[in-house]
């Protein structure tokens, strides 16, 4: 039991959202082989193409530490964000046009539960990504210690918060054009500027703040803080902003997918 | 307990002066009956009659503006979670999942309602058997044919076992072959003792399934009762339908407004309908060439012209 602002009570039924997470396991396990390509080839080729051949240009960035061991946190982080993101946004969007929603809601389910079980379904998405790439950077050497497993938080982190802001898109898209947008105004972007590929303290002051607020910024710097094996406050204040982020967006997001669903 | 679920006792689905609006728009007006149990309950009327939104109201899947709404002495207004454990929901759309199988369906919805994952598989297998389907169980969705599509989003709303099951439009689109299949199993769902609510525009197919039927227009049910009841009270008992040459249809109009005899025309064939009682005096038209004339007994189509004036087919 949760309660919402008004401070009534919200029964969430578990098996609607672990019945929502099978049906998309069942149904991904069953295109495994589309499926690999870009849970693993693709972020594996981009890690190799940046690591070896940018990493051989750069050199070292902050503190002495190999382009390479640099970028890896960001590259993963930035792969989790698409693959939350593609899930509740094309992916959901697709579910809503073919009644998958419609079908479930017949069952004793609610919006909120559809939102969790999609929700957690991004975060595995999110998760399964950045163990395979992670495994092979670790292979590569780009990943050291085992405190690189902890990347598995802002991983999961990740999964929520753009999970819960993908339905923001999904539920409103008229037309799967508009979302193209999800990634000229958001994942592009962030993939970019949040601290992947440099360090945010060399951008111009202007756009240093702007970095900052995007949300897969704080989650670069949690992983690159676990992948280094340094963590202090910052991190913990990354984690938090993260956190009220998400406690805006999902819901917002239920609040337009009931919108689109029930009238 | 509300007072109003306590007076429906003999009823497993009950409406009491249900108004549903969109906007300024009023959707369902006013809109009150009840199905008995193990009664096949039809709503009929045109499309934009308000079927799919009450369809909806009833599943709890579209909020109630007033009024109220019982099932199994569930009161839905107020809980429109657990009325959907109880009953079966057949949408439109048939809202198949091409990510998944045949069986992936039925197992996984079967799941989702709540049936533990060893039951759900033994139920699948069984509806599967029941609807004749077992041999497409590990079929992807887009290689059946639309009538099996449609037996399957049936056979799925029976996984968690319902009493009741709201149907809309159980054979819209559907070719007649796979529509007798539909009814048939419809037909089996009934005897095996399940409550059925359909909404339909054919009125072939609620003379065919219903015990009883509503006649739905704009928003409102205008008249109810058995399919006999309804063509008796409201339809002549015989309709002379008239097969005429298109170089005789303007005079075959004329003669049947000068003697001001009610007719309407779909396609090539003219009905004429006077109100109940005996036939309408066609002889001058009788030995006319290009012009043949048949009777058949009133129906549903006719009681619906008499009650609200319209084609049941727009």
């Amino acid at each position: 039991m949760i309660s919402n602002c008004r401070g009534i009570s919200i029964n969430i039924r578990t098996r609607s959202i672990t019945g929502l997470w099978l049906r998309h396991a069942v149904s991904f396990v069953r295109y495994w082989k589309f499926v690999l390509t870009w849970v693993l080839i693709e972020p594996v080729v981009i890690l190799v193409a940046v690591g070896f051949g940018v990493g051989k240009l750069v050199g070292t960035v902050e503190n002495d530490v190999p382009y390479a061991e640099f970028v890896t946190p960001g590259i993963i982080l930035g792969n989790a964000m698409f693959h939350a993101l593609f899930e509740t946004s094309w992916n959901a969007y697709n579910r809503i046009e073919n009644d998958v929603y419609e079908t479930a809601l017949t069952t004793p389910i609610t919006i909120t539960e559809i939102t969790l079980g999609d929700i957690l379904w991004a975060t595995t998405r999110s998760l399964l990504t950045v163990i395979g790439t992670g495994i092979v950077a670790a292979m590569f050497g780009w990943l050291n210690g085992w405190h690189s497993i902890g990347i598995l938080i802002p991983a999961a982190m990740v999964g929520v918060t753009f999970g819960s802001l993908g339905f923001l898109f999904s539920s409103v898209a008229p037309h799967t054009t508009f979302l193209t947008l999800v990634f000229t105004l958001i994942a592009s972007p962030m993939f970019f500027f949040s601290g992947s590929f440099f360090p945010i303290s060399i951008l111009p002051d202007w756009v240093e703040p702007v970095a900052w607020a995007m949300p897969l910024t704080p989650a670069v710097h949690i992983a690159r803080g676990f992948s280094l094996g340094v963590l202090d406050l910052s991190h913990l204040l990354a984690g938090a902003y993260m956190l009220a982020i998400t406690a805006v967006i999902w819901p917002a997001a239920i609040y337009l997918l009931r919108r689109r669903l029930i009238s | 307990m509300s007072e109003f679920v306590k007076k429906t006792n003999g009823s497993i689905i009950s409406t009491n002066r249900v108004r549903k609006l969109y906007g300024e728009f009023v959707a369902v007006d006013d809109l009150t009956f009840r199905v008995g149990y193990g009664e096949t309950y039809g709503l009929l009327g045109p499309n934009g009659a308000g079927k799919t939104t009450t369809m909806r109201m009833l599943a709890g899947l579209s909020p109630v503006d007033s009024g109220e709404i019982t099932i199994s002495g569930i009161d839905v207004v107020r809980d429109n979670r657990s009325v959907r454990e109880v009953m079966g929901v057949v949408t439109q759309h048939d809202g198949l999942d091409n990510g998944l199988t045949v069986f992936q369906n039925l197992f996984l919805f079967g799941f989702l309602s709540g049936l533990s994952s060893k039951n759900s598989k033994t139920r699948a297998h069984d509806v599967l058997d029941f609807f004749g389907l077992t041999e497409r169980s590990k079929d992807n969705i887009y290689e059946l044919s639309g009538g099996m599509k449609r037996r399957l989003a049936i056979a799925r709303s029976m996984m968690s076992s319902p009493k009741v099951l709201v149907m809309d439009e159980p054979s819209t689109g559907l070719d007649p072959q796979s529509r007798n299949r539909v009814w048939e199993e419809l037909a089996m769902l009934k005897d095996d003792g399940v409550t059925i609510l359909v909404s339909t525009h054919y009125m072939e197919e609620a003379t065919v399934l219903c015990d009883r039927l509503a006649i739905m227009d704009n928003g409102k049910i205008l008249d109810e009762g058995t399919p006999d009841e309804m063509v008796e009270r409201h339809a002549p008992k015989e309709v002379a339908q008239l097969r005429v040459v298109p170089a005789l249809l303007r005079s075959v109009r004329e003669y049947l407004v000068k003697l001001e005899i009610n007719f309407r025309e779909v396609g090539a064939l003219i009905s004429v309908t006077e109100g109940s009682g005996d036939r309408p005096d066609l002889t001058g038209l009788l030995d006319r060439e290009g012009v043949q004339i048949s009777y058949r007994p009133g129906n549903l189509e006719d009681v619906f012209l008499s009650i609200t004036g319209r084609e049941l087919r727009d």
